[in-house]
């Protein structure tokens, strides 16, 4: 037995991994940054980046050694010269049928890079440039220009030398696109620093233009910083509230499990006595109406359940209060409507499931034995039963966690069902995920639990 | 004796499989009244997707659109007392029975009477909303919308399913294990979560191009299929049938289309990756993506267990590809399943559509029943109750129709399937 749960809990292991990369594809690579959907348009590039930084949004996806900054975001001139309109001597070519769209720096001058924000200190970042050089040489340099306040005191020297400036590469003559990349480091001051090209003897043509900066090592990715946010079980903070996602987690199972446990006991109950009578009065009039009646409920739907439920019991007639979250009479409409909205369906599976034993050959000689209907019925049918309902039960046990989404609205319940639906409004990612994720490795325990019980309840089944 | 052949042929082609399960399906009244249903909305749909276009085509707003602030909140016209007698003393109200819609007094004799009330009873037959939109209209629009989230999401879930289910249990071993782990993974993410989470990340919005994209895809389709007919026509078995003088489009469609339907299958497969990149599909394709899950798991037992079948290990004995005998001998003995579940699935996709739609992450800027439903909401509470009846009372009897019909089909086809599909 032992060993059967060993390796059922390791037979676990694949399908857990695979719902971490389902949610990773999703978010991250299908979903990419959702920085500036959630923040808005009119947000500050430095805004954007940290909001990439504190999730991980701008690292490599799998493997890889640099990641993207905003500090310089505009990536190619198809359109237009983006930062670079600003400055002297730079004019813009727009995009031909072989050419691509470049801007040209006239030369005999320093050009500055335009940054959207200070790099951070003593990190390497990279230039990532496409450029032609028709003649003459172009340099690279970073430029430290200190001002006496900028060093105070830390480094007397530097700030009497009034800067320094480094020649990072050179550049040459080529007649045809080419791609480089040149590695520099930000230095200690950074907010001093200056990315510029110098050009000499010829107009340096520049069709793309990217800045990178080098992570720690080559795992530093979205993949492990997930992987490593679930192993910590930190979910992350929610962008909306601005409260940790896990603390949030914690604040709306309760409710939740308050709608959703009395709506699924009630309701297994209920619906297992009337497949009871079903197969009680197996191919009667009150079994086929039962039939009929469950198939009607089921075709009604949810929201007019809920609709009609809130207007005429809580509005029209006032027998319960509308909305809320105070004392248990909140809860009992809400119930009712879960348990009515579910009840069609769970009767034809667990009558099903009750006429399927009833034609059994035990249940023959049980009854040609004399043994009495309800004899039967209890002692036989329903322990015999009881494989495919505990199934069934066992399965939606995790469905239980998310709380029901829109009985959670309607009536102003603040579980996490109702808190699935503002975050999905509000683009609020980490709660999104956390949600889905923790939703789906609940069900693949159950499943494990299923499978145990299985083994538990029926002999049959072999085990090891 | 050649009657007799041909009358012992007939018998044992409509004892089949799918001749037996038809018979059935015509004998239960049930089913064949949930069958018109069904076809009536279908209908609803068609006219539903004409006025779309046409009006499209004619870049007018269309009917159900159309917003008339003085005729808002109009009740269904049977409560209007279209026949009453008029009181000509306020001719004022527009909708109250002294006038008819185009604000004329009422007419005094019985014909000219009965003809006004006939008019009035026609206009706006289930009232308006708070911007004088046809309640009517919107609802058909309602049901075209939900056909053709019901079609296009089996017509993203069957393809998947049936193909990674045939590949599952045919081959076995390595494949198997990997589509094993494809699906429970897949069906481990809590259904409408995923839904949700999907069509959060994919986008909102954008509908009504594939119907385009329809329309580019029959072509290749309609290619493959001639060639392939081309070449079945000169098989034994199409002589054979003609020689027992059998016509041409029982042989067409009874002989031929079963064993070039793997084309049909295998054409929205390889449309499915092309159709994701053009992010057209959104909400539907969330739908679609999580649907065919359950479908896989069902097909991939039914093909582990016909491969041991004798016509299966004939078919290997005569030296046949495995995808051959997947596809044109083992498919076709499947079948049914995508039947069933298509069925089932279907009221299933209505209901996450309106759901979705309520939420505002479905359909954007179509009268779909969910956006009618969560506008109705809100005017239920100043008791405008008939949009909300007639919308429930739309979704009420597609669904149920579609959840009997399922059933009938499933007890003709399969009864089996009974307890592993919910």
């Amino acid at each position: 037995m032992l060993r059967y749960i060993i390796r059922r809990i390791f037979q676990m292991i694949p399908t857990v991994f695979g719902v971490i990369v389902i949610t990773f594809i999703l978010f991250n690579i299908v979903g990419g940054s959702p920085a500036a959907m959630t923040l808005g348009k009119n947000v500050s590039p430095k805004a954007l980046e940290e909001f990439d930084e504190q999730r991980g949004f701008n690292k490599p996806l799998l493997l890889g050694r640099w990641s993207a900054t905003r500090a310089y975001e505009n990536t190619t001139f198809e359109r237009n010269a983006g930062p670079w309109r600003q400055v002297e001597g730079v004019t813009y070519t727009a995009p031909q049928r072989r050419e691509p769209g470049h801007i040209t720096l006239a030369p005999g001058k320093d050009y500055a890079l335009p940054l959207a924000f200070k790099l951070k200190p003593q990190v390497t970042y990279q230039w990532v440039l496409k450029y032609r050089l028709l003649s003459g040489t172009a340099a690279f340099k970073t430029v430290h220009s200190y001002q006496p306040d900028d060093v105070t005191g830390a480094k007397p020297a530097l700030a009497a030398a009034g800067g320094f400036e480094r020649q990072i590469r050179l550049l040459t003559t080529n007649s045809a696109w080419q791609t480089v990349k040149i590695p520099f480091n930000a230095g200690a001051v950074p907010a001093t620093l200056k990315l510029t090209v110098h050009t000499e003897g010829g107009a340096l043509e520049i069709c793309a233009l990217k800045l990178r900066r080098q992570n720690a090592n080559w795992f530093d990715t979205q993949f492990v910083f997930y992987l490593s946010q679930i192993a910590r079980l930190d979910f992350g903070k929610s962008n909306f509230t601005n409260q940790r996602v896990s603390q949030m987690l914690k604040d709306g199972i309760g409710p939740s499990l308050c709608l959703t446990a009395p709506i699924f006991f009630v309701e297994l109950v209920v619906a297992v006595s009337i497949a009871l009578l079903c197969a009680f009065f197996r191919n009667t009039l009150v079994d086929r109406l039962i039939v009929v009646i469950a198939v009607m409920l089921m075709s009604v739907n949810y929201l007019v359940w809920i609709i009609f439920g809130q207007y005429m019991l809580g509005y029209r007639w006032g027998w319960f209060p509308l909305w809320g979250f105070e004392s248990w009479t909140f809860l009992l409409l809400p119930v009712l409507i879960g348990v009515v909205s579910g009840l069609g369906g769970n009767v034809r599976f667990y009558r099903t499931i009750m006429l399927d034993e009833m034609y059994r050959d035990y249940v023959r000689t049980a009854f040609a034995k004399g043994v009495s209907r309800p004899g039967v019925l209890f002692k036989h049918v329903l322990k015999n039963a009881m494989i495919p309902i505990l199934t069934n039960v066992v399965i939606v046990i995790p469905f239980l966690y998310t709380g029901s989404l829109l009985l959670e609205v309607f009536f102003g319940i603040p579980g996490l069902g109702n808190m699935y639906i503002n975050a999905i409004n509000y683009s609020d990612v980490d709660v999104i995920r956390a949600i889905v994720l923790i939703g789906s490795i609940l069900y693949v325990i159950a499943n494990l639990m299923t499978d145990l019980c299985y083994a538990l309840f029926d002999p049959r089944v072999k085990i090891g | 004796m050649n009657h007799s052949i041909t009358e012992s042929l007939n018998h044992s082609i409509s004892s089949s499989l799918w001749g037996d399960a038809w018979r059935q399906l015509r004998r239960n009244r049930i089913a064949v009244a949930s069958f018109w249903i069904i076809v009536v909305y279908l209908a609803m749909a068609l006219y539903g997707e004409g006025v779309f276009w046409y009006f499209h085509w004619k870049d007018m707003t269309p009917p159900y659109q159309q917003t008339n602030l003085r005729e808002e909140y109009l009740s269904p016209s049977v409560f209007r007392h279209p026949f009453a007698v008029s009181s000509v003393d306020d001719p004022g109200a527009v909708g109250s029975p002294a006038v008819d819609h185009r604000g004329q007094p009422a007419a005094k004799s019985v014909v000219a009477r009965f003809r006004t009330g006939l008019r009035t009873l026609a206009h706006h037959p289930l009232g308006t909303d708070n911007l004088g939109r046809d309640v009517f209209q919107r609802t058909v629009q309602g049901a075209r919308i939900a056909f053709q989230v019901g079609i296009i999401t089996s017509c993203i879930a069957i393809p998947i399913g049936v193909i990674l289910g045939c590949l599952a249990g045919y081959f076995g071993g390595k494949t198997d294990d990997f589509i094993v782990w494809l699906y429970s993974t897949f069906s481990s993410i809590p259904d409408l979560l995923f839904i949700m989470a999907i069509a959060m990340v994919v986008g909102k919005g954008l509908q009504g191009v594939y119907l385009g994209i329809g329309l580019t895809t029959w072509v290749n389709l309609c290619r493959l299929i001639r060639g392939e007919v081309m070449k079945h026509k000169t098989r034994p078995y199409v002589q054979v049938a003609h020689a027992l003088g059998l016509g041409p489009f029982r042989i067409m469609f009874r002989h031929i289309l079963p064993n070039v339907f793997h084309i049909v299958i295998i054409t929205f497969s390889l449309r499915f990756p092309a159709a994701i990149s053009t992010e057209v599909f959104m909400s539907f394709l969330g739908i679609g993506l999580t649907t065919w899950v359950n479908l896989c798991r069902l097909i991939r037992g039914e093909v582990m267990k016909h491969k041991t079948r004798p016509y299966v290990q004939a078919a290997h004995a005569l030296g046949l590809g495995p995808f051959r005998i997947m596809f044109r001998h083992i498919l076709p003995n499947v079948f049914h399943i995508v039947i069933i579940t298509f069925s089932l699935r279907f009221p299933a996709a209505i209901s996450t559509e309106v759901f979705m739609s309520f939420l505002g992450i479905g359909v954007q800027g179509e009268p779909s029943w969910g956006i009618m439903i969560s506008n109705a909401r809100l005017r239920l509470w100043q008791g405008v109750w008939w949009e909300m009846t007639f919308v429930t009372a739309a979704i009420f009897f597609i669904v149920l129709a579609f959840n009997l019909l399922g059933d009938a089909l499933r007890d003709a086809l399969d009864p089996r399937l009974r307890t592993s599909e919910r």
